[in-house]
């Protein structure tokens, strides 16, 4: 419950104090451009990684990238940056 | 993006690992601040990446704690380079050694050609340039200017006329002119002797023919001297004549010199500066500071380097600053009158050849104005007035 709670401030704070949602409330910041780069910040782990899939751990749930040809270009505890044919991004939850 | 720049510097190892939970192993590694890069999978359960060298060796450690097997496939950047090169050195080494090696014999004397001496003189030659360091195998930068070998030749060997040296590529090419060269024997056509001057005649030395003048006899220019006509009133031989007539001329010389001269002497001070000069800049080598002379004289001395046929754009060059000072001689009446004497006997020798005598002088009229002396003197010489004169047979008849 207390949780939940903590959950209710953080979404209040953003609404009302204008700060970015990402910084309150642990959410990816993804960029993309065009197919070819994803780029995904506050991430938590990597799941499991092929060339044809990427699953990434996240704060509440997880991030399912599909695509081909995916080669991790930089990895960081929380950034990653991958690089390949994107086809789809999926969330998981 | 990273720069890869610095990782490439410090070496870059590429590993693969395979096994059960490899994206548990990339994680633990991110974490603990392992960069990683380059990620690619190969297959379900293969991965490759790129790591620094410096963290390769932690690598171990974290393997053992996931089930992950690794290798390393790939070793890039600088310290493997090095490595590499020092293990190929030997090409490196052969081919600068190569290039050093032309150079150097670019640079050396490879020959020394004489011509137009006969033998000794040949040997001479020889002789004098290994004095001065001209030999085979010697390079050229210790070697004299063409102009100096020059110089040194006609100087220390007296055989010889005129030497020209010429350096072609790395041979010395010698053109000699001697002295002593056979003379082509002179065909003399009959002819008498006659004066080409008047004068008194003081001595005679008649070789061939018939002296038609006594001594103290005074001549004008064109009268008989030795006759070339010889014999008998019945059979009349010409022939060349031959000798030399001495008489006493007179010459009458006007000189001026001032009284007071400048003229710039050498201290004996020098500085010899030498410098590597590249196409735009030069670089010292020897002799820095100021020259610390007011006033000097510069003489540069460049020698190119070569390789091979070409002349590269680096030169070596030796600059003598010579100082000078501007001296000051006041003459009085007297020294300068002398002074002026001396300079007209030069002068007259000048004029008429080395071997003339001067008997004696009177100056005629002397004058100073303008800080100047002017001398006019009257000469007595002795010289030869012989000329010949080809006999033209049908005069005579």
């Amino acid at each position: 419950m207390a949780k939940k709670w903590g959950q209710l401030l953080k979404s209040w704070m953003t609404k009302n104090m204008e700060l970015p949602q990402d910084v309150m409330m642990d959410l990816p910041r993804i960029t993309m451009i065009g197919q070819i780069h994803i780029y995904i910040e506050n991430h938590r782990g990597l799941l499991a990684f092929s060339d044809k899939e990427v699953r990434l751990l996240l704060e509440q749930g997880q991030l399912l990238i599909k695509g081909n040809a995916f080669v991790i270009k930089t990895i960081l505890p929380e950034e990653i940056l991958l690089e390949g044919k994107i086809d789809q991004v999926i969330y998981i939850t | 993006m990273k720069n890869q720049w610095l990782e490439f510097y410090k070496g870059i190892v590429k590993v693969r690992t395979s096994g059960r939970g490899i994206e548990r192993f990339i994680n633990m590694l991110t974490r603990d601040g392992i960069s990683v890069w380059n990620v690619k999978s190969h297959g379900t359960h293969a991965l490759t990446f790129e790591m620094k060298l410096e963290d390769a060796k932690k690598l171990r450690t974290y393997a053992r704690k996931s089930e992950c097997k690794i290798e390393f496939i790939k070793r890039k950047g600088l310290p493997f380079m090095q490595k590499r090169m020092l293990k190929n050195s030997g090409f490196l080494i052969g081919a600068i050694g190569f290039i050093l090696v032309i150079f150097v014999l670019s640079n050396m004397v490879w020959g020394i050609e004489i011509k137009g001496a006969n033998p000794a003189t040949e040997y001479k030659m020889m002789k004098q340039l290994k004095e001065i360091g001209v030999k085979k195998g010697k390079l050229q930068f210790f070697i004299d200017t063409p102009e100096g070998i020059q110089r040194h030749l006609t100087n220390s060997i007296e055989e010889i006329t005129w030497v020209g040296v010429e350096l072609k590529g790395t041979t010395y090419h010698l053109q000699v002119v001697e002295k002593n060269e056979p003379e082509k024997p002179e065909y003399v056509s009959p002819q008498n002797l006659v004066a080409k001057k008047k004068g008194t005649i003081v001595g005679m030395f008649v070789e061939e023919g018939l002296p038609v003048v006594k001594i103290n006899d005074f001549v004008k220019p064109g009268d008989l001297l030795v006759s070339g006509e010889m014999g008998n009133d019945v059979k009349v031989e010409t022939v060349a004549a031959k000798g030399e007539v001495f008489a006493e001329t007179w010459y009458k010389s006007d000189v001026s010199y001032p009284l007071k001269k400048t003229s710039q002497v050498y201290t004996g001070n020098e500085k010899i500066k030498h410098s590597l000069n590249f196409d735009l800049f030069r670089l010292p080598i020897w002799g820095f500071g100021k020259i610390g002379f007011e006033q000097y004289e510069v003489e540069e001395n460049e020698k190119k380097f070569k390789f091979l046929k070409w002349e590269l754009p680096i030169s070596y060059v030796e600059k003598t600053y010579r100082e000078s000072e501007q001296m000051t001689k006041v003459y009085d009446h007297k020294e300068a009158i002398e002074e002026a004497k001396k300079l007209a006997r030069n002068k007259i020798k000048n004029d008429l050849g080395e071997n003339v005598e001067i008997k004696g002088e009177n100056v005629l009229h002397q004058a100073v104005d303008n800080g100047k002396v002017t001398l006019s003197i009257h000469f007595q010489i002795i010289e030869n007035i012989a000329e010949g004169q080809p006999i033209i047979q049908g005069d005579t008849e």
